[in-house]
């Protein structure tokens, strides 16, 4: 009796020195953007490499070719549980229609990190970019700013079925209402890529004269609002506020063409999505919180070449 | 309280020592390959930013030797210049633009590989027309965006110098992109997470491998406190940070790499390894402490049973040996030899005993209680003279018969017809002293007759009741006498119907000592039985006052010659 005692109390000593760490394992990673196109994505994509690099993960980037083909992008999240991802970093074409594709990622086990624009599903664990309401109020407040007197606002937005372009439009109107010295008189609901953006702005300012201030929503519509007002002949006349960093809109930031650009932290969005998806695979997301607001700057002509503005502006690469 | 088993006790301390050493072992020798460690690491990290800092040297030089050969250039007419400066651009890509400025700051001209600059430029950060004044030979300005480009706005770093060229130009700016140090930086890893990067003396970062992860506000580094330490290699919070200053540069690199990675990992290992090491070594003390308190106690236990066995029977226990080493082997022959000592002590006490008691009760037998004869031979006196001859010679007779059955040649046993023979020459002699005052009877099994008893047993007990019992009765007295058999054991029953006795009376005779009015008393037939047949031998009396008392005597059945064999 004993002895067996002795024994077993040795066995588990001997297992306790034993017991070999578990080998490090890869996990899969899959960004479906909502465009691969733009500077934009360019960055966020920069972002969510460097954080798989710095986290060891099997990372894949896809993205439609537009950001209105909401079918491709649920035919993409198929594919990535297929492939193998145990988490997916997302942002949504459309608020309602990609919500039962993440749903069904989830129900097989994926893990699901939004950025930039949500999708209406419960399965969504944490949710990092832009506080859109808050960045349409910047935009704004950035024209109203930079505009005496009365403002008559043109919107130029991009799909109508986009979480975060509709609430920029709501925190944009809001904070003009507030001012009282502003309204708006036309939006348009354009396709996210800057010909047709340019195509719809000219027919808007052309339906609308009185337009003296022109709200940009996203990078593509804002390039398209600038080629617009530059091929009007109007860029005195009319204030652009514009959205995200393209070398076209800093260009005519300079030039006066854009009067200030609502800059977001793209990187961080990418870099924090990765990184939230590998803490959500590996345990640690007790504490994440359900939304990560990364900041938004308002860049103008006099702060654009401050090292902030450098910063904000222009990758590093 | 339990005491605790040498088993136990041997097996915590073995453990204790054990354990305790090899934990104080191991600790030190960590300790003391951690501190070894860290120092390794410390100078492997100074060493890495040091080439670092060489490679950074180096191409720092180049591109001085490049400025010199730009300010050379600016000498020679324009076509060649442009020519050179063309080549120059193509063989050393990393350089963004160069550019030459006036006397007033005026951008002269402009060279850069597949970029022209905007016709009108509204900033340009590569030029501070306000610094220019201020300036020394060389300026080398914090990192920024080349700006004087249309939709091109790569970073660079400008290294600007005072020329004095034929065309006017009074400086010559280089914008110098990253790519090449960055190469030689990003690539430079000390331990597994450490890397380089490169700091201006200002703070600003001029590379670091992840910076646009701090430009985007992701990760930090304390860059003023770096730009004003000297150069040196410290640690803190599990950091070691490594600075050393760029030659020819207003740049420093600094390395930063972490103690816990490198070290921990090791002394993880180490640790892990120790235990398994120091688990082992355990296990193996305990296991000898085991056996060792095995081979030891279990001898002792067995040793400490027969101890156990030998008190609880003295005389029937014999001795096995008990095994185990030479001490128990010695402990045990010891036990053995005292055992055996004990033993023979034992039995020569009990029998020195047994003889003082028989050389006691004979010199008490033999004595002649002198009363008794005294009275008896008054009775006969004074029967002769009343001329009642038969009753004298009957009396007489008795009196022999008395005194020949008392002395038995010295015998101890005698047959049990002798001893009823005894008690009745008794009685005779008492019945004819008290007068007939009181009658007798015996009742013998003849069967019984040819036994042994102790001699003089029934004497005192008819002694007692005819004095105690009798004497006081008014009415006549009667005694009963029987002798019969009870399973394997013969008793003799003395039964009169005299004044009883209480039981404290009762206790008081089997107390009482010889000397008193007769020469053997009850309490001697009672010793005297227990020491010849035993325990469970002897005396009982059973009285009731105003009833009468029985007095019974137990003996086993002994036939001559039997006894003295036992």
């Amino acid at each position: 009796m004993r002895q067996s005692k002795l024994a077993a109390a040795l066995l588990a000593l001997l297992m306790l020195g034993g017991c070999a760490a578990a080998p490090a394992q890869r996990h899969n990673v899959a960004i479906v953007a909502k465009s691969t196109s733009t500077e934009f994505w360019a960055a966020v994509f920069a972002g969510a490499e460097a954080a798989g690099a710095e986290y060891n993960l099997d990372l894949s980037i896809t993205g439609p070719e537009t950001e209105e083909d909401y079918e491709t992008q649920n035919a993409m999240i198929a594919q990535a549980v297929e492939d193998g991802a145990e988490a997916l970093v997302f942002s949504a074409i459309d608020f309602e229609a990609n919500a039962a594709a993440i749903n069904e990622a989830a129900r097989r086990g994926v893990r699901i990190v939004v950025i930039d624009s949500g999708v209406d599903s419960d399965a969504v664990e944490t949710y990092i970019g832009t506080d859109n309401l808050a960045a349409g109020r910047m935009a704004a407040q950035a024209a109203l700013d930079g505009t005496p007197g009365r403002l008559t606002v043109g919107f130029v937005n991009y799909d109508v079925n986009s979480a975060n372009g509709q609430l920029r439009e709501q925190g944009a109107r809001e904070a003009l209402a507030d001012s009282g010295r502003a309204q708006v008189a036309a939006c348009i609901n354009t396709v996210s890529e800057a010909g047709a953006a340019m195509q719809d702005t000219l027919a808007m300012l052309n339906a609308h004269p009185e337009i003296n201030v022109l709200i940009a929503f996203n990078e593509p519509t804002s390039v398209g609002a600038a080629r617009a007002l530059d091929a009007s002949g109007r860029a005195d006349a009319v204030a652009l506020v514009g959205f995200d960093s393209n070398v076209e809109t800093v260009d005519g930031l300079q030039t006066g063409l854009v009067d200030a650009l609502i800059v977001q932290n793209t990187y961080a969005m990418g870099y924090l999505g990765v990184e939230s998806a590998y803490r959500l695979l590996t345990g640690q997301g007790g504490s994440m919180l359900r939304t990560v607001d990364t900041a938004t700057r308002i860049i103008t002509r006099e702060n654009m070449f401050t090292i902030d503005g450098q910063k904000a502006l222009f990758a590093f690469e | 309280m339990k005491r605790p088993r040498l088993t136990g006790l041997l097996l915590c301390a073995i453990t204790v020592i054990t354990a305790g050493a090899l934990v104080a072992a191991v600790a030190l020798f960590i300790n003391r390959y951690r501190t070894a460690t860290v120092q390794t690491a410390r100078t492997s990290s100074a060493q890495a930013v040091s080439q670092v800092a060489d490679t950074v040297g180096n191409y720092v030089q180049q591109m001085d030797d490049a400025m010199a050969l730009l300010a050379d250039a600016m000498d020679e007419p324009a076509r060649q210049r442009d020519d050179f400066l063309e080549a120059f651009l193509k063989i050393r890509p990393e350089i963004a633009a160069v550019t030459t400025y006036n006397a007033e700051g005026e951008l002269l001209h402009c060279w850069s590989a597949g970029h022209t600059p905007r016709e009108n430029i509204i900033t340009n950060l590569s030029f501070d027309t306000e610094r220019m004044e201020s300036m020394g030979e060389r300026i080398v300005t914090a990192p920024h965006v080349a700006t004087i480009f249309e939709g091109w706005y790569p970073w660079v770093v400008t290294m600007i110098d005072r020329i004095d060229a034929p065309d006017g130009a009074c400086f010559v700016a280089l914008d110098l992109s990253f790519s090449s140090i960055s190469k030689t930086i990003a690539n430079v890893g000390i331990g597994q997470h450490g890397y380089c990067f490169l700091l201006d003396q200002q703070g600003n970062l001029v590379y670091h491998p992840q910076q646009q992860l701090i430009y985007a506000g992701l990760k930090s580094e304390d860059t003023a406190r770096l730009a004003a330490a000297e150069n040196d290699t410290f640690e803190e919070n599990g950091v070691i940070y490594s600075i050393q200053a760029v030659e020819g540069s207003p740049w420093r690199v600094v390395g930063v790499s972490y103690v816990d990675e490198q070290v921990n990992r090791n002394v993880a290992q180490l640790a892990k390894m120790s235990i398994v090491i120091v688990l082992a070594v355990l296990a193996a003390a305990l296991l000898a402490a085991a056996l060792l308190a095995r081979i030891v106690t279990r001898p002792l236990q067995n040793l400490a049973g027969e101890m156990e066995r030998f008190e609880q029977d003295a005389d029937q226990f014999t001795y096995q040996e008990v095994n185990g080493t030479r001490e128990v082997g010695e402990l045990s022959a010891s036990f053995g030899h005292m055992v055996v000592r004990i033993q023979q002590l034992m039995a020569t006490v009990r029998e020195e005993e047994i003889n003082l008691r028989k050389t006691e009760l004979k010199a008490l037998q033999a004595q002649i209680n002198p009363h008794f004869l005294y009275n008896t031979l008054d009775s006969i006196a004074w029967m002769c003279e009343r001329g009642k001859n038969a009753d004298a010679v009957q009396m007489v007779h008795a009196l022999a018969r008395l005194f020949r059955i008392s002395i038995s040649k010295g015998h101890e046993l005698i047959p049990i017809a002798r001893e009823i023979e005894h008690a009745e020459s008794y009685l005779q002699i008492q019945k004819y002293r008290y007068k007939n005052q009181f009658t007798y009877h015996f009742q013998v099994d003849p069967a019984c007759t040819e036994y042994l008893c102790n001699k003089i047993t029934l004497q005192p007990i008819i002694e007692n009741a005819i004095t105690h019992g009798l004497d006081l009765l008014v009415d006549e007295g009667h005694i009963e006498v029987e002798v019969l058999q009870d399973g394997e054991d013969i008793l003799f029953k003395v039964t009169d119907n005299g004044v009883g006795m209480e039981p404290e009376q009762v206790r008081a005779i089997f107390r009482r000592e010889p000397g008193d009015r007769t020469g053997i008393g009850i309490k001697n037939v009672n010793d005297r039985l227990r020491i010849y047949f035993g325990e469970g031998y002897g005396l009982t009396i059973d009285s009731v006052p105003d009833e009468g008392t029985t007095v019974t005597v137990r003996m086993p059945r002994v036939k001559e010659g039997s006894y003295e064999t036992k």
